[in-house]
């Protein structure tokens, strides 16, 4: 289990990671989603000790990352940019590596085969492809047979077999009862991969919830409206957590309100109306509302972090 | 919960834990695997090698000699800690700077996490392998130079006091100037910037210094702490009025120079474990 309290990383003036609070569980596959920038790289070098956290902590199954024996059998990292000598064979690599903890070549020809990469293992990794420097790096992740496996975004530049093989992979570790975070910026990804939804925008924490959940909530009181009066229609069902959203169609979507209570209120206020849908959402629109930048605070009604229960 | 579910491959093993001797290892296959480290440890011992002969075929330094000169053959075996020390410096700011340009370093503190042990398990590793480098080469050139020089009948054996220290001490100097530049590189993170300030310790303090004992005089003084000073102390003959004169100028006893060259080592290691333990990776 991976727990982070507080955790706050700053990088100057710029906040990268503000004072989030999560778990992330074993057993299950949980998706570290969030747009570029959203922090997701920067949470995950914390947890592996490489970043220090302003102020706030991460531990992983009780412990801080460095305060472990064996971190490699604690923790399987993939980082998001290529952490590899160029210089060094893949197989080179990955005996290094093993060799911190007494590791043996056994263990390292293993996750060669296991990633596919026995054609290339005597290569030097400068002439690898991406997604060769994707199946390299997974392959040192898994080296320690670690109990949590971490990846940041695993399916970058992988080809769709090998996408679906990191598919595969992590659900049968989760299976395992390993701990599984997986990050990505790509919603499709998560939909047919991940169980549990941590979605970061600007550096918080704006869902926390199983996949379907998060679709649920975060677009399940979406209502598109067409109406001849919009502005007229808007001033009646202004509220604190009511928002309008115009599309390029002259459509509208109201969330926060039920189709009912709109229809009503534009009844009552002599509004005309066109059109009047509940959106059931997919996990994409989910994503896009999380974090859209305008509605990004507001429409987080599945946020479980204190701060935004507070409030 | 679902612990109990979890397989653990029988390829690793429950001992599968972090030691320094493990970290060692580690990282003498990292050094050992590198194309470069190879180049650059075979260059030393080439041009090493090459060169001393080269000078002792051509008489250089002992002309016009009729009796055998210890302080001229140490001189001559040891002359290629010239530009030794600058590739043993260069090999030493890339151990590590080479990891933080493409990413490794990453890799290598998330595997070891307190990350000072790495910083003394490179130190240690790469001291090693330079210094028995170094050995090869400085006893290699005397070897190599004797049948030159014993058929002018100035050849002097291994067994004259002083002899074999000094080879040893060259050795030992580069052992300890790849180990210096692994500090400022760790410190500096930047194959330009380590490379640089490495070089400019080794080469530019003993060019300026001179020049500078003009305007003041306490440039003669600490002439001899320089780091490249004290590193030619470290492969000289105990003194005697001969080698004083052959020198032309004041240089600290082997041992003292030892300690200095140590000294400016450990104090570039501080530097670089702080920059190490506090910086993110
Ligand atoms: N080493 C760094 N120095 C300065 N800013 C950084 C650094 N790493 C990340 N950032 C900034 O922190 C924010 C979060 O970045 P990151 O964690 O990489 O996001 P994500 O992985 O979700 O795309 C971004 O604004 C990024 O520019
Ligand atoms: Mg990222």
């Amino acid at each position: 289990m991976i727990e982070a309290r507080a955790l706050t990383k700053k990088f100057g003036k710029r906040t990268a990671v503000d004072g989030i609070d999560f778990r992330v569980q074993p057993g299950q596959v949980t998706g570290f989603l969030g747009p570029n920038g959203a922090g997701k790289s920067t949470t995950m070098r914390m947890i592996a000790g490489l970043d220090r956290p302003t102020s706030g902590e991460v531990t992983v199954n009780g412990r801080h990352y460095r305060e472990h024996r064996a971190p490699l059998r604690e923790v399987g990292i993939l980082l998001d940019a290529k952490a590899v000598h160029t210089g060094r064979t893949a197989y080179r690599h990955l005996l290094a590596m093993a060799a911190t903890h007494g590791i043996g070549a056994s263990r390292v020809r293993e996750v060669i085969e296991l990633a596919g990469l026995e054609s290339v293992a005597h290569k030097r990794v400068g002439g690898f492809s991406l997604g060769m420097g994707q199946r390299l790096g997974i392959a040192a992740a898994l080296l320690g047979d670690p109990a949590t496996v971490i990846l940041d975004e695993p399916v970058n530049g992988l080809d769709p077999e090998g996408v679906r093989w990191v598919r595969t992979l992590v659900r049968g570790l989760a299976a395992e009862g390993r701990t599984v975070l997986l990050s990505s910026h790509l919603m499709s990804e998560m939909a047919q991969t991940a169980d549990h939804l941590i979605v970061l925008g600007r550096g918080r924490v704006v869902a926390d919830a199983t996949v379907d959940e998060v679709i649920a909530r975060a677009t399940g009181s979406s209502v598109r409206v067409r109406t001849p009066d919009l502005a007229r229609l808007h001033r009646t069902i202004a509220a604190g957590d009511v928002t309008v959203t115009t599309l390029d169609d002259g459509a509208a979507v109201v969330s926060g309100l039920t189709p009912t209570q709109i229809g009503d209120a534009a009844a009552s206020a002599g509004v005309a109306i066109h059109e009047l849908v509940a959106l059931s959402g997919s996990l994409e629109d989910a994503y896009l509302t999380l974090t859209a930048d305008d509605v990004e605070y507001r429409s987080a009604h599945v946020t479980r972090t204190p701060e935004e229960v507070a409030r | 919960m679902t612990a109990a579910t979890l397989t653990p491959s029988p390829t690793v093993r429950s001992d599968a834990r972090l030691t320094f001797p493990r970290i060692l290892r580690s990282e003498w296959i990292k050094l050992t695997s590198l194309r470069s480290t190879l180049w650059s440890l075979g260059l030393i011992v080439a041009l090493g090698v090459g060169l001393s002969f080269l000078v002792a075929s051509l008489g250089f330094g002992m002309e016009g000699a009729s009796a055998p000169d210890p302080g001229a053959v140490v001189t001559t075996a040891t002359i290629g800690v010239s530009f030794g020390q600058l590739i043993a410096a260069v090999l030493g700011v890339l151990m590590v700077t080479g990891e933080y340009s493409t990413g490794m370093i990453r890799s290598t503190l998330a595997a070891v996490p307190a990350r000072l042990p790495v910083l003394a398990a490179k130190s240690l590793v790469l001291f090693l392998l330079v210094s028995a480098v170094g050995a090869i080469t400085m006893f290699g050139s005397w070897a190599a130079t004797y049948p030159v020089l014993d058929a002018q009948g100035l050849a002097v054996g291994l067994a004259e006091p002083g002899l074999a220290p000094a080879l040893a001490g060259a050795a030992v100097y580069l052992g300890l100037t790849a180990v210096f530049a692994l500090g400022l590189g760790t410190l500096l993170r930047s194959s330009a910037g380590g490379i640089a300030a490495s070089l400019g310790v080794i080469l530019v303090i003993p060019t300026v210094l001179p020049l500078l004992s003009l305007a003041v005089d306490w440039a003669d003084e600490v002439a001899p702490y320089i780091f490249s000073n004290a590193g030619v102390a470290m492969a000289r003959l105990p003194s005697t009025e001969s080698v004083e004169e052959s020198i032309g100028q004041t240089l600290l006893e082997p041992g003292l120079g030892g300690l200095v060259v140590l000294a400016w080592t450990l104090v570039s290691l501080t530097l670089g474990a702080i920059a190490l333990r506090r910086r993110d990776a």
